[in-house]
């Protein structure tokens, strides 16, 4: 079920640009180097505007598909294509990155060739991820993407950056192997002998089988999220990354994790979906609060961001898991928001600490006076964060837990609680930076934002604002990729419990997303 | 009882054109350098490279044409796998002479002899590659390990290398006694000696035990665990090009002969044999890893991830499937270029910093981007990292591995690949985190940096476009394609290695 290309490999080419950069870095001079990596990001988010432009609403089928072979036995392709499902995250991509080579104009100042080509090489790895549609290429870029990450922490970040650089690979690393293990399964009791993704996804697996991989997975994409009680390599990473690390990592590394979950666990192993269900969804709670209890006690801003994240994609989880279109339309709309709100945050902390050298909250206290700007878009994303309806985060929470309520009430009602602790916690946060009594050491430092500056954090502000206001396009756009999967999991839950309790619940859902598409209009 | 009555004509000698050739052009080489008065070292290893290219073109020549045969009543034999190994063997001896010509400055004495003792060596090995009975084994075996025994020990002046030298002839010589016993009761239990003629003998002690001792002998060749003890030592203290040589040609001979020797002598056997290669490669994946973590010397550490990476191989032989020989096959092209450009880093930056201390590796990054850059991606493929080579040949392996349901291989595999990621980053962390002790910057040489660019070549050429090398290795081992049914042997397996 695959739409093709119209010829012109869009998604290739966006896939592999950045690498062009790469080799222009490399023949360039190192004065050129950010020049040309910003060059190659921005056009790279030209090029991946087609995608969105010439993207067809209306089907759920893999659309832009390019497929050639690329091993013959075992049967492995070069197969790419985006559905509703994939395009936004590949979008979220192609805009951060541009942000991430300008946050880093001059807070890199060694070895920038390198950060550039890592950057550009991290472009490619996680896109490339987005929009595999065979098991091997996805596995590739997944892991691909591990070593420049590695370089980004481990060259360009903080005191104990080794550490931190050392857990996050083998953390990550010993997840993935789990994957190649399940992959390499598949790839022989679905009867196929293939890697193709979407042959996959229709096959049918006996339910013990679907449990061992659906761990298997679990180990590799809950890693990623991170979920607790497998996030503990996230706060190091991100209080030791630089900037553009931390704003890649959370907002596009992450989401690897969760989509994940979305284009494999739910289609291929939809039994073991079902039936660990339970599990996710208390995992998602217990990561949601107590991703917050710990942001509560944390000094560093960085570290008080990272553990928001952990509950901000607890709540992605649970919409997942949720697993029906307010959920799972809900979840996506999260990781987009997330990318952005999360990206905003770090970008702001990443200005603050350019010119303090110090991420502590007391070092940082007091900024609405001398830098009345940036404390305007520090409270802006605060409170996208804390899901103040208007701003993007309150339509991905809301959808995420009316998905949840529909599931389990209380399970909603603990949600929403983290929805209350992050106000407590991020208010708290405004209270001391933005009005909190100025350190005098630190107020000859204090000038507000440059036109550098402003260029990043404008267009993120926009987008907080319109998802907040009019998220219609993006909904429209994975609307028919969400349903397509969400028939997916009816057929296997009819099958299993005849009880007429689900076809209500269905009907529940149908008519909310009714009342939704109303309330859009 | 056997009678050698050997009748060859002028087409039988095709065959052996390529040694013949090898044989003429050393002698050559050893003539040269005696007649020649003052001639420069170099251009000996120019004259030896030239030889060694007109063979690979040879073999290559002989591949695409599809030359195939035997001779000496099946003693010797040129079929897909033994081509395949011999342009392994002659790349690696290739990339040797290349890494060897700075390093040969370091020779006080018989510097054109050393050529002449390389070439000696790859020709042994060629000759490996061919040999299908256990007589042409023991023969070949023997000579081409000859070579090495001298060439180990050829830093005459440096105790390591004579301490290298002696460890290596000891072993070896303990090996051939192995190999000499097991051949003698093999022969005692079925009265012949090539291996097509031993597939339909009934099982005995006799025979089980000769086997084992072969395999122990084949096992030092390819330093598996427990064989191993003679690596690290020998690996250390050899000249640094022998390393790099002993690191891949003698393992791809040996590995030949056990391919033949199990898949067809032994195909019968299967489910006896898988157990033996279950066991001996989770031992020398999990020893060789995490011993190799904590090496403070390069040329140790890559002694251990050697011994690591031929567990990998043996997941392939413990497979035991047309499906597992083609994924060794690969699976050695790709650690080829790894391994032998990770040996070329190595020289490299002895030759300059004259230490192999993974200390001293320290910002290699700021003193030579470009041999840290080669490093970095040699290491990578050594651990499997995709997109490179060593990726491919990993996947491969684990396939094949899939295929006959060793899930515990598998997994353990798998873990190990997570080990051994951590020394390898380590040492990526001293090339680009930590900063040089001595920020002069390396110049490497021309032949030295041929043969790097060589190694990330096929390092890359075969993660991102692995399809027409994966055709020739299927294409090679057709003669397994009937041999091993893939799923005969899983049920009586499973209780024993299945998960």
């Amino acid at each position: 079920m695959t739409v093709s290309s119209g010829g012109f490999p869009w998604i290739t080419l966006v896939v592999f640009l950045p690498l062009l950069g790469v080799a222009a870095i490399l023949l360039a001079k190192e004065e050129m180097a950010k020049w040309i990596g910003l060059a190659a990001s921005c056009v790279v988010l030209l090029a991946s505007l087609p995608l969105w432009v010439m993207f067809n609403e209306t089907t759920a089928a893999m659309q832009f598909v390019e497929k050639h072979q690329w091993i013959a036995s075992p049967s492995i392709h070069y197969a790419v294509g985006i559905d509703g499902i994939s395009l936004p995250l590949v979008l979220l991509t192609t805009f951060l990155t541009p942000l991430c080579v300008l946050v880093s104009w001059t807070s890199i100042d060694t070895r920038v060739r390198e950060f550039m080509i890592s950057l550009l090489v991290m472009e490619t790895a996680t896109v490339g991820v987005f929009v595999s549609l065979d098991f091997v290429l996805f596995y590739i870029f997944w892991e691909t993407m591990l070593i420049p990450m590695y370089l980004l922490i481990g060259i360009w970040g903080g005191a104990n950056r080794v550490y931190a650089a050392i857990k996050f690979f083998l953390y990550t690393l010993a997840g993935s192997v789990l994957l190649l293990v399940a992959i390499i399964v598949l790839y022989f009791s679905s009867g196929e002998n293939t890697f193709d993704i979407l042959t996959l996804s229709q096959s049918a697996y006996s339910p013990t089988l679907q449990s061992w991989l659906f761990w298997a997975f679990f180990a590799a994409f809950a890693v990623k999220v991170p979920m607790f009680p497998f996030h503990t390599w996230l706060p190091d990473a991100h209080v030791e990354a630089p900037t553009a690390g931390s704003v890649i990592l959370a907002s596009v590394l992450l989401k690897m994790g969760t989509y994940g979950f979305l284009r494999f666990s739910l289609p291929m192993l939809p039994d073991a979906s079902l039936s660990f269900t339970p599990i996710i969804m208390t995992l998602s709670v217990i990561a949601i609060i107590y991703g917050a209890y710990m942001a509560f006690a944390q000094s560093d801003l960085k570290k008080l961001i990272a553990y928001s994240s952990v509950s901000h994609m607890g709540f992605v989880t649970l919409g997942i898991f949720a697993m029906n279109a307010q959920g799972i339309e809900g979840a996506i709309l999260q990781m987009v928001n997330h990318g952005i709100t999360t990206g905003g945050l770090f970008l702001c902390v990443g200005i603050i600490y350019e010119r303090t050298h110090s991420r502590e909250i007391d070092d940082n206290s007091g900024l609405a006076k001398p830098m009345p700007c940036y404390a305007t878009f520090l409270v802006i994303f605060a409170l996208s964060s804390v899901g103040l309806p208007g701003m993007n985060s309150f339509v991905g929470e809301f959808f995420v837990l009316v998905g949840t309520f529909m599931w389990s009430k209380l399970a909603a009602t603990l949600a929403a609680l983290g929805v209350i602790l992050a106000a407590a916690y991020i208010l708290w946060m405004l209270q001391r930076v933005v009005y909190g009594v100025p350190s005098q050491s630190m107020a000859s430092k204090l000038s507000d934002l440059n036109p550098r500056e402003w260029a990043m954090l404008v267009p993120l502000v926009f987008f907080v604002f319109w998802i907040g206001l009019y998220p219609k396009p993006l909904l429209d756009v994975m609307h028919a990729s969400v349903d397509n999967l969400i028939q997916h999991e009816v057929k296997v839950m009819t099958v299993d419990n005849p009880e007429p309790i689900l076809p209500a619940t269905l009907a529940l859902s149908d008519s909310l997303s009714q009342d939704r598409k109303a309330m859009l209009q | 009882m056997m009678t050698f009555d050997l009748t060859l004509t002028g087409s039988d000698l095709l065959l052996l054109a390529p040694e013949i050739f090898l044989t003429i052009w050393m002698c050559v080489v050893l003539i040269v350098d005696f007649s020649v008065k003052n001639i420069d070292h170099e251009n000996l290893a120019y004259l030896s490279i030239g030889g060694i290219l007109t063979t690979l073109v040879n073999v290559i020549w002989f591949d695409y044409i599809g030359v195939h045969g035997s001779l000496f009543k099946d003693m010797y034999v040129l079929d897909g796998v033994a081509i395949f190994f011999k342009i392994i063997i002659l790349i690696a001896t290739l990339l040797v002479l290349l890494i060897s010509i700075d390093y040969v400055k370091k020779f006080k004495y018989f510097k054109g002899e050393y050529y002449f003792l390389v070439m000696m060596s790859a020709l042994g090995m060629m000759f490996m590659a061919s040999a299908q009975d256990l007589l042409s084994v023991f023969v070949t075996l023997e000579f081409s390990t000859f070579g090495f025994y001298v060439l180990v020990a050829y830093l005459r002046e440096d105790a390591r290398s004579s301490e290298a030298g002696l460890k290596f002839f000891i072993l070896g010589v303990f090996a051939a006694g192995l190999l000499a016993y097991g051949i003698s009761l093999v022969y005692g239990e079925t009265g012949t000696l090539v291996f097509s003629e031993m597939t339909s003998t009934p099982g005995s002690y006799g025979l089980a035990i000769g086997f084992i001792l072969i395999f122990a002998a084949l096992g030092f060749k390819i330093g598996a665990v427990p064989f191993h003890s003679w690596i690290p030592d020998t690996y250390q203290g050899a000249p640094t090009p022998v390393t790099a040589f002993l690191s891949i040609a003698p393992k791809g001979a040996a590995l030949a002969i056990l391919i033949r020797m199990f898949f067809v002598a032994l195909a019968s056997f299967k489910p006896m044999w898988v157990l033996l290669f279950v066991v001996a490669s989770i031992a020398s994946m999990t020893y060789g890893n995490i011993v190799a973590i904590a090496q403070t010397n390069i040329k140790r550490l890559l002694a251990y991830s050697g011994i690591a990476q031929i567990g990998n191989v043996m997941i392939g032989m413990a497979a035991g499937t047309k499906r597992g020989s083609d994924a060794i096959l690969f699976y050695l092209l790709t650690y080829l270029f790894a391994n032998l450009g990770a040996f070329a880093v190595v020289i490299g930056v002895s030759n300059f910093i004259k230490s192999d201390e993974i200390e001293d590796y320290n910002g290699l990054n700021r003193r030579s981007p470009f041999l840290a850059a080669a490093m970095l991606l040699f290491l990578l493929s050594l651990a499997g990292v995709p997109p490179l080579a060593g990726f491919i040949g990993k996947l491969y392996i684990f396939v094949a591995a899939m295929e006959q349901e060793l899930y515990t291989l598998l997994i353990v595999g798998l873990i190990n690949i997570v080990i051994s990621m951590y020394y390898y980053l380590i040492v990526v962390k001293k090339m680009y985190i930590n900063e040089p002790t001595d920020p002069t910057s390396i110049t490497v040489s021309a032949p030295l940096k041929t043969a790097v660019y060589i190694g990330i070549a096929g390092t890359l050429l075969l993660g991102i476009y692995p399809k027409p090398f994966i055709d020739w290795a299927v294409s090679a081992t057709l003669m397994f394609s009937n041999l091993v049914a893939p799923t005969a042997a899983a049920p009586v397996l499973s209780p024993l290695v299945g998960g």
